[in-house]
């Protein structure tokens, strides 16, 4: 458990000394926020609510893609797929070392940083909005919002783990991660509520795990579901993970045979 | 004497895609992938007792590292066996990586924005070092290394020198039992190489620990080896003393000469074989037991500028070795 803890510590070391990366992945996330915002803003107009949002609960929606955005999709996704193609990933596989572990490990440290100035960013915005924001009570909806984003976060770094085993196999290995990336943001909700959607497409959505990563704990934590469809929602939430985590490390053991069989 | 690392018909082929040249090519390629195998490693067998110290030598492409990488576990072979300190590499135990290092001359290990010692750390915790132990092999290292005040520089500070021998200390806290240097002197200065050789030699006394490392350059192998395995195309063509290998296959040294004037080549037969004559320097091979009287001929009757007596290039004699097979 130990190296788990060294990987964390010294992986924050590192984030925060790739200091111009860090500003900059910052400064653009805060420009999507900002647009976002001024969006929403001008579409809701004078209008008391759209789309079944009140004004309130839009523009928290919008604060809380920031945040679900910086706490969800970090990952290391692009980090190992460099690893694997540069062959880096070798200096991991002869140390008595769980690759997965180490990955979870950086990634926290990661998000870590990256939570942490997100709040700081929503402060500063929610400071700037007239209307207020939409603050739950109930602390049950605050319990189910913090699971539904951590399995959110485990079930988004499972998923691009998977996608991200398949540079073992192609050699221009970028190209399924980055596909995947695109659709994914847009699948989650992580640029506008899915109810904006038609309602097929919604539906077609629902079935599959990409809303559970931004949409469905916004919307818990906006109180658009009851307790009890949200527990159910968890759920299966929890299911998706399982079967995420069970293929991530599939691909993974077939990935890492396959190097050894044919050589990096 | 205990046996630390024994192979037995030892293979590897690669599958790699064949793709047909030009746009055309790649555009069937996408469709009908067609592959190629290629065997890297044919049927090596050899066994290394516990404290050798051992020269893996080939040309490029001649299979050393795929080797490497199959008794460090990264490989998996097509056939063949392979026991290391007691255990098969491949599955890859916890039990068996505590107790082994690969170091790739090439690749590293130390994160880049943050100084070596964190990878240090990293390291204790990856391989349970106890901390008293810790201690002493770091400040052991350190010592043994020159690394000094180098280790609380972030490691993109650092020269490739100083990176290197960080690189080698990252690789050795755990103390390896069995150690495999894959070119670790490549892009070093003479100085810093001859550092890294002192190193390898005191780490193998002082631990008793088993050594295979390959290297393009004969001075490693000539002050660290008295055994070398040579492969070729996959092939193991010579495991013996290295003495009987340079006898056999490079009797001779190479001297270089530069002078105030031209000089006839006719004049210089007589000295050794010349290989090149240019301007006014020339290249001789000269037997190892006349390198001192040539080189003293040529001093009294040229007027020499610079004088140099280097060996035979590792890769001529591997060339040679396989043109005698």
């Amino acid at each position: 458990m130990k190296k788990y803890l060294v990987a964390y510590s010294i992986s924050l070391q590192e984030t925060l000394q790739r200091r111009s990366t860090l500003i900059m992945d910052r400064v653009g996330g805060f420009a999507v926020l900002l647009s976002l915002y001024s969006f929403w803003n001008a579409l809701l107009g004078t209008k008391p609510s759209f789309l079944g949002y009140t004004r309130p609960e839009m523009l928290t929606y919008v604060l809380l893609i920031n945040i679900l955005r910086s706490f969800v999709f970090t990952g290391r996704g692009w980090q190992l797929v460099g690893e694997i193609s540069s062959g880096r990933i070798s200096s991991y596989l002869v140390r008595p070392l769980s690759y997965h572990g180490y990955a979870l490990s950086l990634d926290l440290a990661q998000k870590t940083v990256h939570v942490a100035s997100a709040f700081f960013e929503v402060a500063l915005l929610s400071a700037l909005v007239r209307g207020g924001l939409f603050l739950p009570r109930d602390p049950a909806t605050w319990a189910l919002f913090l699971a539904a984003a951590v399995l959110a976060s485990l079930l988004f770094f499972f998923m691009e783990f998977m996608v991200s085993s398949l540079a073992f196999w192609t050699s221009e290995s970028g190209g399924p991660l980055f596909c995947f990336e695109l659709f994914l943001a847009f699948a989650a909700g992580a640029f506008f509520p899915l109810d904006v959607l038609p309602e097929g497409l919604r539906r077609a959505l629902s079935a599959t795990p990409f809303p559970y990563m931004v949409y469905f704990p916004a919307r818990v934590f906006l109180e658009k579901v009851s307790l009890a469809e949200g527990a159910r929602l968890l759920a299966i939430e929890a299911a998706w993970l399982a079967v995420f985590l069970a293929a991530a490390l599939a691909v993974w053991r077939r990935g890492v045979r396959s190097y050894a069989a044919e050589g990096g | 004497m205990t046996v630390a690392l024994q192979t037995k018909g030892l293979t590897k082929d690669y599958r790699s895609p064949v793709k047909e040249p030009g746009l055309w090519g790649g555009v069937k390629a996408l469709f009908d992938r067609k592959y190629k195998d290629t065997r890297a490693v044919d049927g090596i067998s050899f066994t290394i007792q516990e404290g050798e110290l051992v020269g893996f030598l080939g040309a490029n492409g001649a299979g050393k590292t795929t080797t490497l990488k199959m008794l460090s576990g990264l490989l998996t072979p097509t056939s063949g066996e392979a026991v290391a300190l007691g255990h098969v590499p491949w599955k890859r135990e916890a039990e068996f990586q505590k107790k082994i290092s690969l170091v790739m001359g090439q690749r590293t290990q130390l994160w880049w924005e943050i100084p070596a010692y964190e990878t240090f750390r990293l390291n204790q915790a990856i391989y349970g070092i106890p901390e008293p132990d810790f201690r002493r092999n770091l400040d052991e290292l350190v010592d043994l290394l020159e690394l000094g005040d180098h280790l609380t520089v972030p490691v993109k500070k650092l020269s490739l020198g100083q990176r290197m021998r960080a690189e080698m200390a990252a690789a050795l806290l755990h103390q390896p039992r069995l150690l495999l240097l894959d070119e670790p002197t490549i892009g070093l200065d003479v100085v810093m190489q001859k550092k890294v050789r002192e190193f390898v030699k005191a780490y193998n006394k002082r631990y008793n620990a088993t050594i295979m490392l390959t290297s393009h350059n004969m001075t490693d192998v000539v002050e660290l080896c008295r055994r070398v395995i040579v492969i070729e195309r996959g092939v193991l063509l010579y495991d013996g003393p290295l003495d009987r290998l340079v006898e056999r296959y490079a009797g001779h040294k190479i001297l270089r000469a530069r002078f105030k004037t031209p000089v006839a080549a006719e004049d210089l037969k007589a000295l050794g074989t010349v290989v090149r004559v240019e301007d006014n320097s020339v290249v001789l091979e000269v037997p190892r037991d006349r390198i001192a009287a040539s080189a003293a001929a040529l001093l009294g009757s040229y007027p020499v500028l610079d004088l140099d007596v280097e060996e035979v290039d590792i890769d001529d004699i591997v060339r040679r070795l396989f043109s005698h097979s």
